[in-house]
């Protein structure tokens, strides 16, 4: 029993990446095919720019996570800033981009909220408020998904290490809400969110879901110029392709490797400035400017999420309006019309996402039972899991679909629902795998020395315990596959058609209505995922308060 | 004390190792019907532990040598839930996802029909003094109260042996005293072997029975 739970789990996720890897050296390793991307023109401008944005949002999202974190402290902010931040987690992050495209570009719901009474404009000005050169739209929407995921992931540090009581012992000795964080305890978090922060760097350089809405022209970042190469008829350019997947993997470890070695540079720093003594004096007026921040990040966020339904919905919409002129009923019908195979598209989307959410929680289970005990097993599987989130996903993707199209599989149901597991796994796990450990273990023996047998001890105790876990890992998993694209596009072989493919394409062919009409169903999806999971679990043992949330 | 009658809980040759180390000293005793031995001793020294091995919970790190017998019978090799133990920790660990009957009716031995295991449940409840708390949470229950359940609970799987794990520690002054007695004189009413783990002293005076100390080897 113990075994072969936590196997089956490595194999599934594991299997696909260290092979994916390993083909993605073995056919990208091609001197010329190399020397052809070295002399594209562009390519260290793009190489640059992929670096400097996934770095810079990766930063500013942290510091802004940590002094939202700060400033929001007591029990019921901490609680509301979780609650304000779930609709941006939940979005996935092509819709946050087209959203965000949608607000910001020259003819964006911004400009027509301002215009023409504050700006005299009564046609979109020529500027490149997105896809501008220095990435700074596309920094903007990673900051938008990232600080909200960050703070979530230091809220749930901040309850492993005795933060309450460091914070008070930091203010006593006369240091303001601010710098106690700072110096009590962040440094305390930074060390245990060491994975997920480097996933989010990873994921900052090599996405292609906000590059594509919201990055740079030309040249594109890199992962983009790598897309549209792997999506080139021309074998010769498709190999290209491959070397450069090679590249991006190498200025990626490069990256993080630099970035690991600057954080314990900054950490002396920090304990000079810890030891300074310094009591920090305008803490007020940076408290406020992170919260001016955030708050504008905020509204961009949620018009981000009208901007898409309102475009979506419209029909001809001339610019300074504010709303479109037509909607309703005959733009409902254009809607229908203009989506291809519309509804396939969304009954794709939700059943691939509900085989995940299910066998992501069926697999990760008996693993949880087997090291239920076991605290020291359960990082490292943990760890285990997490690998393929440190991956840039084109990397190993392309070398995934090599496998898949040698095994005769590729563009089956069942290979992506394989691919969707391999990145919903680390969050199921994250979540039932501590849940479950949670339980006090004396519950189990009370049922048995009760008289009932260890498989109604787990049907009538372990498993009601731990439901409500389980019905958030699913809502998760859930989510990150209506989310996911490349490995979608990889392991479907273009032959699988989600919302996150369609909106994807449409982004990138410029065609923005059709890719609001599919990102309404990107953000729509995961929102009801979790409305649900916690109607459900309010729902259950409504009139049991002692049931463990 | 190696008398080991029949309706007698008795270990034997008893010994716990954890990575080669002994716990405490190899541990012989016998408990008659309807008496409470008392075990003492140091924290560390391997009481719950040794619960543990009685119920057949121990996790698999520890080697056990040794056995647990009841009415005559080795039970060492049985599963938990065929021993016939019934345990009661320091906290009353009551589901939280089950109402108080819920709780009462997991703990009742199948057999009749729902409406009369239900009336049953509801029966002792009453007789417990706890009449009409059956669709209660058992987290709205006060420290009495819910000791008084997992009492009742216990007793309703009708086990052939009792051990308690400090369970009147939780419990405030007033409580314990009434808890202390209720459940003492369960087990004399029942003739249950009884195998008391404690620190406090007014257990042991009220136990009155034999005290053995776990020593170090």
């Amino acid at each position: 029993m113990r075994r072969p739970g936590i196997l089956i789990l490595l194999l599934v996720s594991g299997v696909p990446t260290v092979a994916g890897l390993v083909a993605a050296l073995w056919f990208g390793l091609d001197a010329a095919a190399f020397l052809r991307v070295l002399n594209t023109p562009g390519v260290g401008l793009s190489i640059a720019s992929s670096v400097w944005t996934g770095v810079s949002a990766t930063l500013l999202s942290l510091m802004l996570a940590h002094v939202v974190l700060a400033v929001a402290n007591t029990g019921n902010w901490r609680r509301r800033l979780t609650a304000l931040s779930l609709p941006f987690l939940a979005m996935p992050h092509l819709a946050t981009g087209i959203g965000v495209a949608l607000v910001l570009a020259p003819s964006g719901l911004l400009l027509r909220l301002l215009s023409p009474w504050a700006t005299g404009f009564t046609e979109p000005p020529d500027w490149f408020s997105v896809h501008d050169p220095y990435g700074l739209s596309l920094i903007a929407g990673l900051m938008l998904k990232e600080t909200a995921f960050l703070v979530l992931v230091l809220s749930a540090a901040q309850s492993q290490a005795p933060t309450g009581r460091l914070l008070l012992q930091a203010r006593s000795l006369g240091y303001g809400r601010l710098k106690s964080w700072l110096v009590a305890v962040a440094p305390l978090l930074q060390q245990q969110i060491g994975l997920p922060l480097a996933a989010v760097l990873v994921f900052g350089i090599t996405n292609v879901e906000m590059a594509i809405p919201l990055g740079p022209g030309l040249p594109p970042t890199f992962s983009v110029l790598l897309w549209s190469w792997f999506v080139d008829a021309d074998p010769q350019v498709h190999a290209q392709a491959w070397a450069g997947s090679l590249l991006l993997l190498l200025v990626t470890a490069l990256t993080v490797l630099a970035a690991s070695r600057l954080a314990s540079g900054v950490g002396s720093l920090w304990r000079r400035w810890a030891e300074s003594g310094s009591r920090l004096r305008r803490e007020r007026s940076l408290r406020g400017a992170a919260c001016t921040i955030m708050g504008g990040m905020w509204i961009l966020g949620i018009l981000a999420l009208v901007a898409i339904l309102l475009r979506a919905a419209a029909g001809p919409w001339r610019f300074p309006q504010v709303l479109p002129s037509s909607t309703g009923a005959d733009s409902f019908a254009a809607w229908s019309a203009a989506l291809p195979g519309g509804s396939n598209v969304a009954g794709t989307t939700v059943v691939l996402a509900l085989a995940t959410a299910v066998a992501g929680a069926l697999l990760v289970l008996p693993a949880a039972e087997a090291l239920r005990g076991d605290a020291n097993g359960r990082r490292k599987l943990g760890t285990c899991l997490f690998l393929p989130l440190l991956l840039p996903q084109i990397t190993f993707l392309f070398g995934v679909q090599v496998l898949l199209v040698s095994a005769g599989i590729d563009g089956t149901f069942a290979a992506v629902l394989w691919s969707h597991l391999i990145f919903a796994l680390p969050y199921v796990w994250g979540v039932i795998g501590p849940a479950r450990a949670a339980i006090d273990p004396r519950y189990a023996a009370v049922g048995r020395t009760l008289g009932a047998g260890p498989v109604r001890v787990w049907m009538t105790v372990t498993a009601p315990l731990t439901l409500r876990s389980m019905l958030l890992a699913m809502a998760l998993a859930f989510s990150v596959s209506v989310a996911l694209y490349l490995p979608t596009l990889f392991a479907g072989a273009g032959r699988v058609a989600t919302a996150a493919t369609e909106a994807a394409a449409s982004a990138g062919s410029g065609t923005l209505r059709l890719a609001a009409m599919h990102s309404v169903w990107l953000a729509v999806f995961p929102l009801l995922a979790f409305a649900a999971a916690y109607a459900a679990s309010a729902a259950v043992f409504r009139h049991r308060r002692g049931v463990p949330r | 004390m190696t008398v080991a009658g029949d309706n007698c809980l008795a270990i034997r040759q008893l010994s716990l190792r954890v990575d080669g180390q002994m716990l405490f000293r190899t541990l012989d005793l016998a408990v008659a019907p309807g008496t409470v031995v008392v075990v003492t001793g140091p924290s560390g020294a391997g009481k719950s532990s040794l619960l543990a091995f009685l119920c057949g919970t121990l996790p698999p790190e520890f080697d056990a040598q040794g056995a647990v017998w009841l009415d005559g019978d080795d039970i060492s090799r049985l599963p938990p839930e065929k021993r016939g133990l019934g345990i009661l920790f320091q906290e009353p660990l009551l589901f939280p996802h089950l109402s108080v009957r819920g709780n009462l009716l997991f703990g009742l031995r199948e057999g009749d029909s729902r409406k009369t295991r239900r009336l049953i449940v509801d029966r002792e409840l009453d007789a417990m003094g706890l009449a009409g708390f059956g669709d209660r949470d058992p987290v709205t229950l006060s420290g009495g109260q819910k000791a008084r359940v997992a009492l009742l609970r216990v007793l309703l799987a009708r086990p052939r042996a009792l051990l308690l794990d400090e369970p009147f520690l939780g419990l405030d002054d007033a409580n314990r005293a009434k808890v202390r007695q209720l459940v003492f004189d369960e087990i004399r009413r029942r003739q249950l072997p009884t195998l008391l783990v404690t620190h406090d002293r007014d257990d042991v005076a009220c136990a009155d029975g034999p005290v053995v100390a776990l020593t170090r080897p």
